[in-house]
């Protein structure tokens, strides 16, 4: 591949010849990124209370179901959000908790599921890294508990299970929560929607068209 | 339905371009709801964000600084992206970049793509060009996707299909998906393409996407959308292309806590867009295993090297200049001639093309500044504009005869003529005389002959007043003495 090698040195030849006179030596570039503004708000003000009450509206105003529970009722909330969906097949990520796969349903345990499978599947049951309430953005990092970004799309339906002490009020919260990167993250603010026709907003393009959210309150967290 | 043509090199000018549309009644109608209606959306979640000044000054900042040190970034992107499992390729311009792509499908034997909305591979003219290599490319963006049944071009970077309403969608679904009984409702068409797609997300194995934000600290890329076919096609597929401008690298995670703040609202309206993705080369067991970046320059690095220009550079595609154009909103996106339309595309396509084509965008500016005011990374449209109709007039006027242009003769002559106050009073006595033959009873010029046609073809022109300004303060003063 010389041809390419020698491409890539003429374009970085030619951003080094475009920039020479305002670009940082590299000792020094660490420091002049240090340096730039950021004066924009980093955490927010809210109690603990106000702030899972502004998750629940955004999430709500996204036509996506919020449902509040204690941990000791947190099987039975999963139990019957999964009843009141009418659907019976469910695939959940290999590392969900084992008391979160309530009785009287189908799962399909996702150790590697083919597309093709998924797709048949009728909902998906997660948890989540974190979610944000500003923008009522639920962030995944696909990680044991969370799966493998398919199957939080391919199934019409998703349910959510989120705790409080996830919850953060801004998104450079949550930056700050996560300083080292994760290699893989989903931002889900709402159920899949669109626009492009007059700007109507439609919801369920692609993506589950049903998001259904369960927030575990943990009585030991601050009031 | 359409006969906009969007490649620089052959479009019109941006005077002779404008007049189909501005007598396309419906186009027009089209375009003023969709801009209007994004505008208010806009409005009202800025308005809500008490540090959204000091989100835009970060945002700029850090754009600016990328720019500044982009060799360092991109370098530093190229090394974690292919430590990571990605391949890094590097294109100078569209003919290279296409070919690097044709060639990674080729060596996955693909006989079809399927492609997440991306500019950057209009700009590069990627479907044609694909096409006839006998690949068929699978657009999967709702209005893309309209766009491409109906043989359309889009005409805004967001919502590219803004100009074509629905009962016009019903007509290019029904036809070319075969379903008579569709209706217009907006919900039922969206349907009837979230049907249309799925088994192609399922089938087709090769991706072609662009990018929003590459980071330079994690070799990791990030994509912004709302509809979930970004997500389906970096999913699904084994094989994903990423074909991504030289300047949209972003030094570290934590800069998405600005960006993705800004971008949404500025966008679309939004608090956050439905979805973003980000990923890291190859996850082992999750998505494609075969992952390839194409950066592009293609011109790029000429306008870094022009210190006025390269704020060009820091745009991050949320068009909401162009919503805001009064311009645009007349006119919509296809008389620009170019995939990138409104104020950042004139400023950005007659750079992408070295001013030798789209010369004429330049001066489809007001001047206003709406665009300034509303961009999240603060480009100064306006002073960019300005220096580049610098350069076009520069550049005409060394072409030969241009001296005996008619243009250049009434630009001196008027320089004599203001430079003198008692010259100009005279003239402008026998032009209000010369006019008023031409001024309609309510007071606008339709039509001029001759140099002054260039004026009134595309838009009115007030007639002059009966007194002018210092005879009615003359008039005031002798009054009130």
């Amino acid at each position: 591949m010389n041809a390419s090698v020698e491409t890539r040195a003429r374009i970085l030849g030619r951003i080094r010849s475009a920039t020479e006179r305002v670009a940082k030596a590299p000792t020094q570039l660490a420091d002049a990124y240090a340096a730039l503004p950021r004066t924009y708000v980093r955490r927010g003000q809210k109690s603990n209370e106000s702030k899972l009450e502004l998750l629940i509206e955004r999430l709500r105003e996204y036509d996506a179901e919020v449902v509040e529970c204690l941990e000791a009722g947190l099987a039975s909330s999963i139990a019957a959000q999964l009843a009141a969906s009418g659907k019976l097949v469910f695939v959940a990520p290999a590392g969900l908790p084992k008391e979160w796969l309530v009785s009287g349903f189908d799962w399909k345990i996702d150790h590697g599921l083919p597309a093709a499978e998924i797709e048949l599947v009728e909902g998906v049951v997660t948890g989540a890294s974190c979610a944000i309430a500003d923008s009522g953005t639920i962030v995944l990092h696909h990680s044991e508990s969370e799966g493998r970004r398919v199957i939080t799309l391919l199934p019409d339906w998703h349910l959510c299970i989120l705790r409080a002490s996830q919850v953060v009020e801004t998104l450079p919260e949550y930056f700050d929560r996560f300083s080292k990167p994760p290699a893989l993250v989903t931002w889900v603010s709402g159920p899949s929607a669109t626009a492009d026709i007059e700007m109507t907003r439609i919801k369920g393009v692609h993506g589950p068209r049903f998001l259904h959210v369960i927030l575990v309150r943990d009585e030991t967290q601050d009031a | 339905m359409s006969t906009a043509i969007l490649d620089p090199k052959i479009a019109p000018p941006f005077r002779e371009a404008v007049l189909p549309v501005l007598r396309n009644p419906m186009l027009r109608k089209n375009v003023a709801h969709a801009t209007q209606v994004i505008q208010n959306k806009r409005a009202k979640l800025v308005a809500e964000k008490t540090d959204w000044q000091e989100l835009r000054s970060a945002a700029s900042a850090i754009r600016m600084h990328v720019l500044e040190n982009l060799g360092a970034y991109l370098e530093q992107f190229e090394e974690r992206c292919t430590a990571a499992g990605g391949v890094v390729h590097w294109a100078a311009d569209a003919d290279e970049a296409r070919a690097i792509i044709l060639n990674l499908l080729r060596q996955e034997n693909a006989t079809e793509a399927i492609k997440i909305k991306t500019m950057t591979s209009a700009e590069i003219q990627l479907n044609p060009y694909l096409e006839a290599a006998g690949i068929t490319v699978h657009e999967t963006d709702l209005a893309e996707i309209i766009l491409q049944l109906g043989k359309e071009e889009p005409s805004h970077i967001v919502v590219p299909a803004l100009h074509i309403n629905r009962s016009q969608v019903r007509e290019i679904f029904s036809r070319t998906m075969g379903l008579k009984d569709l209706s217009d409702d907006p919900k039922e068409l969206t349907g009837a393409a979230r049907h249309y797609l799925r088994e192609k997300f399922l089938r087709v194995p090769t991706a072609i996407s662009g990018a929003n934000f590459l980071i330079a600290e994690t070799g990791s890329v990030a994509v912004v959308e709302s509809e979930g076919n970004g997500r389906m096609c970096l999913t699904l597929p084994e094989t994903i292309v990423t074909v991504v401008g030289i300047e949209k690298v972003l030094p570290r995670f934590q800069d998405l806590e600005v960006m993705l703040q800004v971008l949404a609202r500025s966008a679309t309206g939004e608090r956050m867009n439905p979805y973003t993705s980000l990923w890291t080369g190859v996850t082992p067991g999750d998505g494609p295993q075969r992952f390839h970046v194409v950066l592009l320059d293609n011109e790029r690095t000429s306008i870094l090297a022009r210190p006025k220009e390269r704020q060009t550079l820091k745009c991050i595609r949320c068009a909401a200049c162009m919503n805001h154009c009064p311009v645009y909103r007349q006119t919509g996106g296809h008389a620009y001639g170019s995939c990138y339309p409104g104020p950042i595309g004139a400023i950005l396509t007659p750079q992408l093309m070295r001013m030798h084509h789209a010369e004429s965008l330049p001066f489809a500016s007001s001047l206003c500044g709406a665009c300034v005011e509303v961009c999240p990374v603060k480009i100064d449209i306006p002073a960019v504009l300005l220096d580049l109709r610098a350069d076009a007039v520069n550049i005409e006027r060394k072409q030969a005869k241009r001296a005996f242009d008619l243009m250049y003769i009434g630009l001196r002559v008027a320089n004599t003529v203001f430079a003198r106050p008692w010259i100009f009073h005279t003239a402008q006595w026998f032009g209000r005389i010369g006019l008023s033959a031409f001024t309609g009873k309510d007071g606008w010029i339709k039509w001029l002959p001759g140099l002054g046609s260039r004026w009134t073809e595309n838009r009115d022109l007030r007639g002059l007043p009966k007194q002018t300004f210092h005879e009615w303060w003359a008039a005031r003063a002798k009054e009130t003495r």
